[in-house]
């Protein structure tokens, strides 16, 4: 199967370590994965701060390097989500419209894609850890995928999943929230880290960029003993003998 | 009654349509609804089983309840009311009473019968009474509820202002839900028929959950309820 | 204005809130009891089938009822004045205040019952009559435990004491109406019971809100727990009800269907312990029941909403569910939105009401995270609105940082060159700052951000380059 990846521009400034195991994983598991060049941000930032016009020039951007490609996968649903929103936001523009359209319609989060494309749910992978889960609000809510990441940690061995308390709240990032409402974003991500806590897992695991930036950045700075990992560094880890 | 007045309307509903950039609606078709739930809601359940669900969800909202048939409704009431405390009856002025043979228990239990022609006194006595008892005209499974069409003989403060309110609750009046009652007033209404005054739906006594979430029982209205379920089919 | 709630700039209100712990505890503790009740009513109750068709129903019919709003509220005027009722039409809040005072002046009242109503406190209702010489009871529980607490604010739509605990309202109850029990909630509501009994079978005029109205019989439909407003529309000889004029569905049917939506909703009940319909057949004798009953129905800015964008915001009915998932409304409270409507949908209603001027900050205290529009019984896109006020808000200031900051953005977005430039620039700009792998310190903007929690460093290598030599080593 051929995929394109999205990488999306958190991963590539800050998170590259999770690119590479985001393509890694999708070799193992059969996949031809190529990068297309023109790719650039996605445009939430602009979209969601109001800046309507500039978000539509990323969008564009976006459409016309990645529209020739079979399956589109990113390693974020919040991403993934924004690419659904681009037929609205480009509604006014009949020539952009179908096209943005298209590519929404060919556009995988990484654990929906290799749930429910792929249909595999284990990939063989061990990573012994007790852990906890971080549901973003983009991927549950906006793209409403709310089972994929965890059908395929249930099947990662060693891994003890705890569940986390008001799992549905926001973590407070919010992309430019976080800076333009910094207090009430520092409560929001305190009481997200006091629940990862409650856990006593040594691991939190989330499938999106903004998510983790900002949990692992509050529980860095509160020196806590917690490893945030992107759910594509858990998965490519494996067993010997298995796929 | 004399009809009463309208003010401003032309001006303030044409701005409204001109907001929405057309011209004044005259006439809409309310369209064919996609998405019904509503009727699926206990759907096709027996009389039991409407009976049942009833009972439960009135259990569940704090109200007791009886089941009896005609024939012992006059003594299972003497016990509700013997249950509660005796005190001061009220009763609406409502013919199923003596259809249902309660006359005898309404003298024996001196309860006073609400009587328009009576005034300000009935409120007098109601207030300061310890149970009002009414027919519902219609019941709620899915909720426990019963339904009261108020008018002048079938008073709002029956059911309001005693302590308890005890309502008799013919089993064939059972339905699924609102559904089936905003049903059959939509057609009265359609049919050109005036609604009644109040049309009141009640689901046991009132409470309130606006301190720390603390579900209280009896605020405003009665403290406890009773809901006497007839077989009468 | 009788719908704005303090004076401070909107940040400072947002750190009263926070720094308020008793508050938020409280805000934390009744989110969490009624988002799981509401949970338990709607996507977890079996008997009622498919939670999700019900959401879809309520849309559709909200969706058609205003958008034939002119057509529907000239069908319930008709109707109530056929009966006997009177019918108001009030473009402001002064025009709605001025009517009401009015029929209080012409009835010579001095006694005025009120059940629970956010309308009435939006056009500053209690102030207008008490003006005019009139008493006015608040006999909703909450409402009255904040009336006697000189009239404190509300902080929620549904349960506007929601910021006050057991023991506060004991102090205020002992304070200012000698209450000498316990703090109790059982004992608490027994002493409001009281204190308002002879008051309801006193009053002149019962004043209530509208939860809503069916166009094609003239009712009002109350949806209530306390049984205070049933005291309040049935003893006193004059009703006014105020009414949003959204507030309105065509016929029976579908009252049914919000009937249902509401009540979950909003409490977590199947449905509440009283749905109170009212229909102006009057008579002038009657012993329980007014025989003078007015329906003044309220524009306030609500039709600056008609034909836009925004139009759905006024298919609300209401339930605060979104406001009890909201995670900002969790921190900073209702108080913190200085306006009586709270949380998503009050961002998204108080700009519509009353300007950007005032409330325009209000879309952005989101993180955008979506609870609310998932929460909302009548499906409205509640972020997204919020995103379309940002919109305008943005349109209407002049350049700022922020704003050129996006216009490089945008040009940065739209082309690969100078994206890629971009990125692979962070390492030289930020690399002065990393310390162990992060930066704890940074500058500008990202002080914001840096004040709160760690910066991670950019990546060392170059993921374009990386795939490069990763392809040619498979390939070979
Ligand atoms: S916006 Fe939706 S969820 Fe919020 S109060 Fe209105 S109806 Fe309820």
């Amino acid at each position: 199967m051929k995929v394109s990846l999205f990488v999306t521009c958190l991963s590539e400034m800050f998170y590259q370590n999770v690119a590479k195991d985001v393509v890694e994983v999708l070799e193992r598991l059969g996949c031809e994965v190529d990068f297309p060049r023109g790719q650039v941000c996605c445009g939430q930032p602009a979209y969601n701060s109001g800046y309507r016009k500039d978000a539509q020039k990323a969008a564009k951007q976006m459409i016309s390097s990645l529209e020739n490609s079979e399956h589109i996968v990113t390693p974020s649903g919040s991403c993934a989500a924004m690419f659904k929103e681009y037929s609205e936001l480009l509604k006014d523009e009949p020539a952009w419209k179908g096209r943005a359209q298209a590519v929404a319609d060919k556009t995988y989060e990484f654990t929906q894609f290799i749930v429910n494309v792929l249909k595999i749910e284990d990939v063989g992978a061990e990573y012994p850890a007790r852990a906890t889960y971080h549901t973003s609000c983009h991927m549950t809510r906006l793209l409403n995928e709310k089972e994929a990441p965890f059908k395929l940690l249930k099947n990662v061995k060693g891994l003890e999943l705890i569940p986390l308390e008001n799992s549905y709240d926001c973590c407070g990032f919010g992309g430019t929230f976080a800076v333009k409402m910094a207090p009430i974003s520092e409560q929001m991500v305190d009481e997200k880290v006091r629940h990862i806590e409650d856990t006593a897992a040594n691991v939190l695991i989330a499938a999106d960029n903004g998510c983790m930036m900002n949990i692992k950045g509050r529980i860095d700075r509160k020196g806590k003993p917690i490893e945030v990992k992107h759910i594509a560094q858990i998965l490519n880890t494996r067993v010997e003998g298995r796929i | 009654m004399a009809v009463g007045t309208i003010h401003n309307k032309d001006a303030f509903i044409n701005k409204i349509s001109s907001k929405l950039g057309r011209d004044r609606n005259e006439s809409v078709i309310l369209p064919k609804w996609e998405h019904r739930p509503q009727f699926e809601v206990l759907k096709g359940a027996s009389s039991d089983e409407l009976a049942a669900a009833f009972k439960n969800n009135s259990l569940e909202k704090s109200t007791y309840v009886v089941e009896t048939d005609a024939k012992n409704l006059a003594s299972a009431l003497e016990k509700v009311i013997e249950k509660y405390g005796g005190g001061q009856l009220v009763a609406s002025n409502d013919q199923r009473f003596t259809e249902y043979g309660l006359d005898e228990l309404l003298k024996q239990t001196k309860a006073h019968v609400w009587n328009p022609v009576l005034g300000e006194e009935n409120i007098a006595v109601t207030k300061k009474a310890n149970i009002g008892m009414f027919f519902s005209d219609a019941a709620l499974a899915e909720s426990g509820t019963v339904v009261q069409f108020n008018d002048k003989d079938i008073a709002r403060s029956i059911s309001l202002l005693p302590m308890a309110y005890v309502s008799i609750i013919p089993k064939s009046t059972i339905v699924p839900r609102m559904t089936q009652v905003a049903q059959a007033i939509h057609k009265s209404v359609e049919e050109g028929n005036n609604l009644a005054t109040c049309i009141n739906f009640i689901s046991g006594p009132s409470n309130s959950a606006d301190i720390e979430m603390n579900i209280v029982i009896g605020v405003h209205g009665p403290v406890e309820a009773v809901h006497v379920i007839v077989n009468d089919m | 204005m009788a719908m704005k709630i303090g004076d401070k700039p909107f940040f400072d209100r947002v750190d009263d809130a926070l720094e308020d712990n008793f508050m938020r505890n409280a805000m934390a503790e009744a989110q969490d009891g009624l988002r799981g009740r509401k949970l338990k009513a709607t996507v977890e109750d079996e008997q009622i089938g498919d939670w999700e068709e019900w959401r879809s129903a309520g849309e559709e019919i909200r969706r058609h009822t205003l958008e034939n709003l002119d057509y529907y509220l000239n069908q319930l005027s008709e109707n109530f004045a056929r009966q006997g009722g009177h019918v108001y039409f009030a473009e402001t809040a002064e025009d709605a205040t001025r009517y009401i005072q009015d029929v209080a002046k012409k009835k010579n009242a001095k006694k005025i019952t009120k059940a629970k109503s956010m309308v009435t406190e939006e056009i500053g209702l209690n102030q207008a009559l008490e003006e005019i010489g009139c008493d006015v009871y608040e006999t909703d529980l909450a409402e009255y435990i904040l009336q006697i607490d000189d009239h404190d604010r509300p902080s929620h739509i549904v349960v506007p004491s929601l910021h006050k605990n057991k023991e506060k309202i004991r102090d205020t109850f002992r304070d200012k109406a000698n209450y000498t029990g316990t703090s109790e909630p059982c004992e608490l509501t027994a002493f409001a019971r009281s204190q308002l009994r002879e008051t309801f079978l006193e009053a002149d005029i019962g004043v209530t809100g509208c939860n809503f109205a069916v166009a094609e019989s003239g009712t009002i439909s109350l949806v209530t727990n306390e049984g205070n407003a049933n005291m309040v529309t049935t003893f006193p000889k004059t009703q006014i009800t105020v009414m949003g004029m959204e507030r309105l569905v065509p016929t029976w049917e579908e009252l049914d269907v919000m009937i249902n939506l509401l009540s979950r909703s909003a409490v977590g009940q199947k449905i509440t312990t009283y749905v109170t319909n009212l229909t102006p057949q009057l008579e002038e004798d009657s012993i329980d029941a007014p025989n003078e009953f007015h329906l003044v129905i309220l524009d306030a800015g609500r039709s600056n909403a008609l034909g836009t964008e925004f139009q759905s915001a006024l298919h609300c009915i209401r339930c605060a569910a979104c406001v009890n998932v909201c995670p900002v409304y969790r921190h900073i409270g209702g108080h913190a939105y200085g306006s009586i409507y709270q949380g998503p949908i009050g961002a998204v209603l108080s700009p519509i009401l009353g300007g950007y001027e005032e409330y325009g900050e209000l879309p952005y205290a989101s993180s955008l995270c979506a609870a609310c529009t998932e929460a909302c019984p009548v499906k409205i896109p509640l972020h997204e609105h919020l995103i379309k006020h940002r919109e305008n808000y943005v349109e209407k200031k002049g350049m700022t940082a922020e704003k050129m900051a996006m216009k490089t953005f945008g040009i940065g977005a739209s082309s690969p060159a100078l994206f890629k430039l971009a990125v692979k620039g962070m390492p030289a700009v930020l690399g002065p700052l990393v310390k162990d792998d992060s930066i704890s310190s940074g500058p500008g903007p990202m002080k914001l951000w840096t004040s709160v929690r760690e910066f991670p460093a950019p990546g060392k290598g170059n993921f374009r380059k990386w795939f490069d030599d990763h392809k040619k080593g498979r390939n070979q």
